[in-house]
């Protein structure tokens, strides 16, 4: 036992210093070159300039909603992966990424984001999430007992019809309308909201606090739903509110940064090869991952290319797949639950 | 004993939290020190930074090219455009090259990144958004609104005047004539054609001819309407290769109007779509010429 808690500590460190450097190198990194020493000098002595604003302006909020938003999709993703015992289930399986989708949609093309401003955006993804996530739940739950692969199934349709009425909103829109649609499903950290981005943080951090009490539930789960119940578990609760708060970090991450694929499906499996399958520790683990991969990938997306931007979507990704089968490749573990 | 620690945990993540959230409050504040501060009530802009490649050609129009700091890599025209800064595309722009050159005025579409408007405004930046074009009153409006914030108000109240009247005088020339059906395809798969809510309609009906599509609600439009309504003309904005292949297309059928005389035209994008008030006129001529050859009756 104390072995493993030593391990633990060490992973948990390493993944602290590789979080550190790698915003480091995102707050050097940018098409206004800022090397280690300017940056110091600019933190401590440079209040009002330029570079200040550059920094904290531009570049902090970007870092910040990366670690939230990373660390939310990661964390959706080991809590579902976990429940369900299916290594396919990332956080965008279950549709409620689609319903987002087109709340955001019907929001651009009714043009209320123009009277209301564009806060509405979020909120409106956050309405479409939210009414999804009720759809599945109800549709799921019979005499109390959430039926697991009927939430599955249901999530799946869900999100192919959210994808057609989205292509449909598309096809019937007017131009102007059809870029706002196209930048949102890119999915981006550029937020200008600085509440939206604290927001973000404290969901994130709260759904790890959340997900956190329940480890033993998901170590348990992984035996099987009725093992789970032999040992002493109350399935049906700590079915419930995984679910919630797994759908309730998407919704959010969704809403406020737009679709950014991959990270809640390949840093889960990611960590599982090196620090093994116990929730204890990969909970944690998958949280600093996602933030770190999430941050390292947009900073990429921003300078690869600079001045332009790529999307953050096609970095993830590219690296996180050919990342994902190249460990894969030499490292041979059993994915997932069973 | 488990139980106690999971406890801890929490009580530590709550702390974490809250030191994050009052870090933040820090930059938070200097923000709107270091923004508003930066150009207080600008009346004549100095550092110009230009989203479309319409606005920066109508900045050369109004002599403030020295003026304009940076442009995106569309803005190809006039050809000295091509040297300014270049701060993204059209839709998406790198938020830190535009703050590093420091302007005071950045001039933007509706196309460019909602998001990426409202962070310069919150930093600080006097962002105007120019809507899309919808006619050739709106080009003239906005070359006005453009006018006024450069301080070259007298100068663009010219150009709109003589660009009017030379309009006028189009559409006097060509009251009387034929009024050949047109379509303007401006992309290929989908098939997207000028509708009448964009300022491109103007071009054919102030050149004398009839919008076959100006009624059309969005922009994807049904090749079997097309062959229906069977236009006389159709100009298709280049498009690369893409612009050859779909008048190779049109030329297949027989039935078409257009295919039979042979009157499909490849034009130039930036010069139909970026348009001043006196480009407009230029390409009016353009148009005039396309659908009356000749002075054609």
């Amino acid at each position: 036992m104390r072995r493993k808690v030593f391990h633990w500590s060490v992973w948990i460190l390493v993944l602290f210093c590789l979080l550190l450097a790698t915003v480091l190198f995102s707050f050097c990194a940018g098409s206004v070159a800022m090397p280690l020493k300017k940056i110091l000098k600019v933190i401590f002595e440079g209040r009002g300039t330029s570079e200040y604003s550059i920094l904290f302006d531009i570049r902090l909020p970007r870092i910040i909603l990366g670690f939230a938003i990373g660390g939310a999709l990661s964390l959706a993703g080991v809590i579902l992966q976990g429940m369900f015992r299916n290594p396919l289930v990332e956080p965008y399986t279950l549709g409620i990424s689609g319903g987002a989708a087109v709340g955001v949609c019907l929001n651009i093309v009714l043009g209320l984001s123009r009277g209301l401003g564009i806060i509405s955006l979020p909120v409106c993804g956050f309405l479409g999430a939210i009414l999804v996530i009720l759809f599945v739940y109800s549709l799921s739950i019979r005499k109390g007992i959430l039926k697991i692969q009927g939430l599955l199934l249901t999530g799946v349709m869900i999100s192919f019809i959210s994808s057609s009425l989205i292509m449909l909103i598309m096809s019937i829109s007017h131009t102007e309308d059809l870029h706002g649609i196209v930048f949102w499903v890119m999915g981006s950290l550029e937020e200008p909201n600085w509440l939206l981005i604290k927001l973000a943080l404290g969901i994130a951090v709260f759904g790890l606090a959340v997900s956190y009490l329940f480890c033993f539930d998901l170590n348990a789960f992984s035996l099987g739903e009725e093992e789970a119940l032999h040992l002493g578990i109350n399935v049906e609760r700590a079915k419930r509110l995984l679910f919630i708060v797994a759908s309730l970090l998407t919704g959010f991450s969704v809403s406020v940064a737009g679709i950014i694929g991959f990270v809640g499906l390949v840093v889960p499996h990611f960590i599982r090869m090196f620090v093994g399958s116990d929730h204890r520790i990969l909970l944690i683990t998958s949280f600093l991952c996602g933030a770190i991969f999430l941050i390292f990938c947009d900073t990429l997306a921003r300078i690869i290319i600079a001045p332009l931007e790529l999307p953050v979507g096609v970095i993830t990704g590219i690296l996180g797949g050919s990342l994902f089968i190249y460990a894969l490749s030499k490292k041979q573990v059993s994915l997932g639950g069973k | 004993m488990m139980r106690r620690n999971i406890i801890l945990l929490v009580v530590l993540f709550g702390i974490c939290a809250a030191a994050f959230y009052f870090l933040l409050k820090l930059p938070d504040n200097s923000a709107r020190e270091t923004g508003f501060s930066r150009h207080p009530m600008v009346r004549q802009p100095k550092r110009i930074i230009s989203l479309g490649p319409s606005i920066t050609k109508a900045l050369y129009l109004l002599g403030v090219q020295d003026k304009l700091i940076g442009d995106t890599i569309y803005c190809i025209d006039p050809p000295e455009a091509k040297n300014k800064e270049k701060i993204g595309t059209v839709v998406e722009v790198n938020m830190e090259k535009i703050f590093n050159l420091n302007p005071d005025l950045v001039l933007a579409t509706s196309l460019t990144n909602p998001k990426a408007r409202e962070k310069l405004k919150n930093l600080g930046v006097k962002v105007i958004t120019f809507s899309t074009l919808k006619d050739f009153s709106d080009i003239c409006k906005q070359f006005l609104e453009l006018g006024r914030l450069v301080d070259k108000e007298n100068e663009a109240k010219e150009i709109v005047r003589r660009a009017e009247n030379e309009a006028a005088l189009v559409r006097e020339k060509v009251k009387d004539f034929y009024k050949p059906k047109v379509l303007i395809q401006v992309g290929a798969r989908p098939l997207v054609v000028a509708t009448g809510r964009y300022f491109v309609n103007d071009y054919i009906e102030f050149a004398g001819g009839i919008n076959i599509a100006k009624e059309a609600r969005g922009g994807i439009y049904s090749r079997e309407q097309i062959l229906k309504a069977n236009p006389d003309v159709i100009i298709i904005t280049t498009m690369g290769m893409a612009a050859e292949e779909e008048k190779m297309i049109w030329q297949k059928y027989e039935t078409l109007s257009a295919a039979k005389s042979g009157r499909i035209y490849i034009m130039d994008t930036d010069e139909i779509t970026s348009p001043t008030p006196q480009s407009f006129v230029k390409t009016l001529e353009v148009f005039v010429h396309i659908l009356h050859p000749g002075g054609m009756k």
